[in-house]
């Protein structure tokens, strides 16, 4: 069944896979933090529900120009410290506060995240939410992120830091439909009322 | 120092602004949504909480016994004094009250001492020997722009609700006893305004203040009078643009009043 | 105290507000009260009233005050001017600092602070009414915050202040309490699952014996507590059906007509 568990909540006696944000004490299984885990399956695990973003490596994120130097740019990617993209790999100039899209090549002892391969987004919107929740606006197999392209006929990329990128289409009901999503992200049948709201409001 | 707004987010509201829009949706000239609580605060002779939009500030109220200002030998007085908790914002800091807090309790303080709501003759005890000193303090909870309003309803709220301590026979205070509350004869309000890619934006938020060329506070009483003015950051106004924001401050404040006088 | 009859718990088998021995005082906790921070909480005990926010982790500042090892758990212990029966002056006084040091240090030790070298954690806890007990009070709610922030932790850290007053062991004293001529007032803060201490202090003097009882009374009253952080923390995630969420917001919109026409 699945349930909200805090910080230090047993989540089993017996020894089972570790899955994610999981610690083992006196060989039973607690959690780390607060989040949702189902004590029916095989991996002891927890799907944190509140957190910022720490970068991770091979993560696609959504970054904005936040300040231009001789060298290079400044980028913010919701994270505790900007990333840094030298001018010379970047095929266009950029200007405070373009957007781009990028990939975490690697991540220093400082947190701190290199970029490769960025790609300047030309237009479109940011909108932002809890970073932890993000998994849920692409859903299993991409299926959330079908139905809310199909639904406000935006292009739309999500970032792991939080952030959603889109263009064109109905971004006031994407806006809608990602808020919902971010609300109830920790609920069933998510995909399900996504479709049915995104139908009710067009 | 801490910044958390991005640099672009405030060109952002620039240009939103020049075309007349913001961020929220406002109206230029309209006011975030207020919610008003009181009397958390047990140990206070009074306390209020403003909520103004996502901007939330705490007051109360202690009165205490002083001796008189040597010109003023029959009168007590006020002290207002804001503190903006690092508990509020990632960019705010610890530490002692900064230039920008300072001014804020300032002209929170001169709109309703100058307005002579507040009775100071009536706040003494003995003449030449003591009086009563109101300190009232407020701090920001959640920190989105607009501190002056905000902390301008929350300090008027709590004088209006304040109990007096009651004083033994060689006039100390009786913890816990009261008799009687703080009369005041005005209800003087701030109205705060910034001038934002040219436009003028009646009570900024957070990054609308970062994004403000100029800031324009003005304490207005429900029969007519200015009690305070205070133009802040650089940036300037022209005086028709003073006296379109005083005709709108005026007008803004009686509606708030109307909400106050309904607690 | 201005009791001009007698106390004596052991006679009355009654504490002055009425609560029995071991009994704590009514506590509320809400969490994610203060929309710009990561994490926060509000709570409520007995008359204490204490917000507490918690930023991070992000860059630790003053630049040199970073551990390459760890996050720094920075804890500031407030109290508003108009909390205390008497104005306090602004400004942290020495009370405030020390407070603050211990409570951070009762912190750190249940964070996984391992996980995020060179960052502080900033936690600011701010004391808006008080009677007795204010810093378990706080302890408490900046657990919750952390918890909420999303910060990896080993367990909450919950707290009750245990104590003596008129001549028997209480939990929970208030400020009548604690004004007792042989008032013995020690905050205790555990972990709940070890029962480890993390927080300990004591003014007062008492017995080995009574020492022993009052670790009991400790464990136990800070497992209550436990239970309301748990509550607190669970309420804010219903689970369910979110299809459900969307019938409610088409029945608000159906109130809103009726009430325009």
């Amino acid at each position: 069944m699945k349930q909200v568990v805090i910080p230090g909540e047993l989540l089993s006696e017996e020894r089972k896979k570790l899955g994610t944000n999981v610690y083992v004490f006196d060989g039973k299984i607690y959690s780390r933090v607060l989040g949702i885990t189902d004590n029916e399956k095989e991996m002891a695990e927890v799907v944190a529900l509140q957190g910022m973003y720490i970068p991770k490596r091979e993560d696609t994120v959504v970054g904005i120009v936040n300040r231009v130097v001789f060298a290079g740019y400044g980028i913010d990617i919701n994270s505790f410290a900007d990333s840094f993209i030298p001018k010379k790999i970047m095929r266009n100039e950029l200007k405070l506060g373009d957007i781009i899209i990028a990939k975490v090549e690697n991540v220093n002892e400082l947190k701190e995240a290199d970029l490769s391969f960025p790609r300047k987004m030309g237009g479109g919107e940011v909108i932002e939410i809890i970073p932890v929740r993000s998994p849920r606006l692409i859903g299993k197999n991409g299926s959330m992120l079908d139905v809310l392209t199909n639904g406000t006929s935006c292009e739309i990329f999500i970032g792991k830091n939080g952030r959603v990128w889109a263009r064109d289409g109905n971004i006031t009901l994407l806006k809608k439909a990602v808020q919902f999503i971010e609300e109830n992200s920790y609920k069933d049948n998510l995909t399900n009322a996504v479709e049915e709201l995104l139908k009710e409001k067009k | 120092m801490r910044s958390t707004i991005l640099e672009s987010e405030i060109q952002k509201v620039i240009a939103l602004a020049r075309e007349e829009k913001r961020i929220d949706g406002r109206k230029l000239d309209e006011m975030r949504e207020i919610k008003i609580e009181t009397g958390m605060s047990e140990n206070a002779e009074g306390s209020t909480i403003v909520t103004l939009g996502k901007t939330k500030v705490i007051a109360g109220l202690k009165m205490d016994i002083g001796t008189p200002y040597p010109d003023n030998q029959d009168e007590g007085s006020i002290s207002i004094g804001a503190e903006n908790l690092p508990l509020a914002h990632a960019d705010y800091e610890s530490g002692r009250p900064g230039n920008d807090e300072v001014e804020l309790a300032r002209v929170v303080d001169r709109a309703i001492r100058e307005s002579k709501a507040i009775d100071f003759k009536k706040l003494c005890i003995i003449e030449g020997e003591k009086v009563w000193i109101g300190y009232l303090d407020f701090y920001t909870l959640n920190g989105d722009g607009n501190l002056f309003d905000a902390g301008s309803i929350a300090s008027l709220i709590t004088f209006n609700n304040a109990k007096m301590p009651k004083l033994d026979s060689e006039n100390k205070i009786i913890l816990h006893e009261y008799s009687g509350k703080l009369k005041l004869s005005r209800q003087p309000l701030l109205t705060t305004f910034v001038k934002v890619g040219g436009k003028i934006l009646l009570d900024p938020t957070f990054i609308e203040e970062k994004s403000a060329e100029a800031r324009f506070s003005v304490g207005t009483t429900e029969d007519g009078f200015i009690s305070a003015m205070q133009k802040g950051i650089g940036g300037s106004f022209t005086f028709e643009e003073i006296n379109k924001m005083i005709e709108i401050a005026f007008k803004n404040s009686e509606k708030i009043r109307k909400q106050i006088a309904k607690i | 105290m201005k009791n001009e009859k007698k106390v004596d718990y052991k006679k009355d088998k009654k504490r002055l507000d009425g609560r029995k021995m071991d009994e704590l005082r009514p506590i509320k906790i809400d969490v994610g009260v203060i929309p710009n921070a990561d994490g926060s909480a509000y709570l409520e005990w007995g008359q204490n009233k204490v917000y507490a926010a918690v930023y991070g982790p992000r860059e630790a500042l003053p630049k040199h005050s970073a551990d390459p090892l760890k996050a720094v758990v920075k804890v500031e212990y407030r109290m508003t001017s108009f909390s205390v029966p008497q104005r306090k002056r602004p400004g942290p006084n020495r009370r405030d600092q020390e407070i603050s040091k211990v409570l951070g240090e009762a912190l750190a030790k249940t964070i996984f602070v391992e996980q995020f070298p060179n960052t502080e954690i900033g936690v600011y806890v701010e004391v808006v009414d008080s009677n007795a007990g204010s810093r378990v009070a706080c302890l408490t709610a900046a657990s919750c915050a952390l918890a909420d922030a999303g910060i990896p932790m080993r367990d909450m850290v919950s707290a009750t202040g245990i104590g003596k007053a008129f001549n028997e062991l209480v939990v929970d004293l208030n400020k009548d309490e604690e004004d007792a001529p042989d008032a013995v007032d020690i905050p205790i803060g555990i972990l709940p699952n070890s029962e480890e201490i993390v927080l300990l202090q004591l003014d007062g003097l008492l017995t080995i014996k009574e020492w022993e009882q009052v670790s009991k009374m400790g464990v136990k009253s800070c497992k209550n507590v436990y239970e309301i952080q748990k509550q607190a923390l669970k309420k804010k995630f219903e689970l369910g059906d979110a299809g459900k969420k969307i019938v409610e917001l088409k029945e608000d919109k159906t109130v809103k007509k009726k009430v325009k026409k």
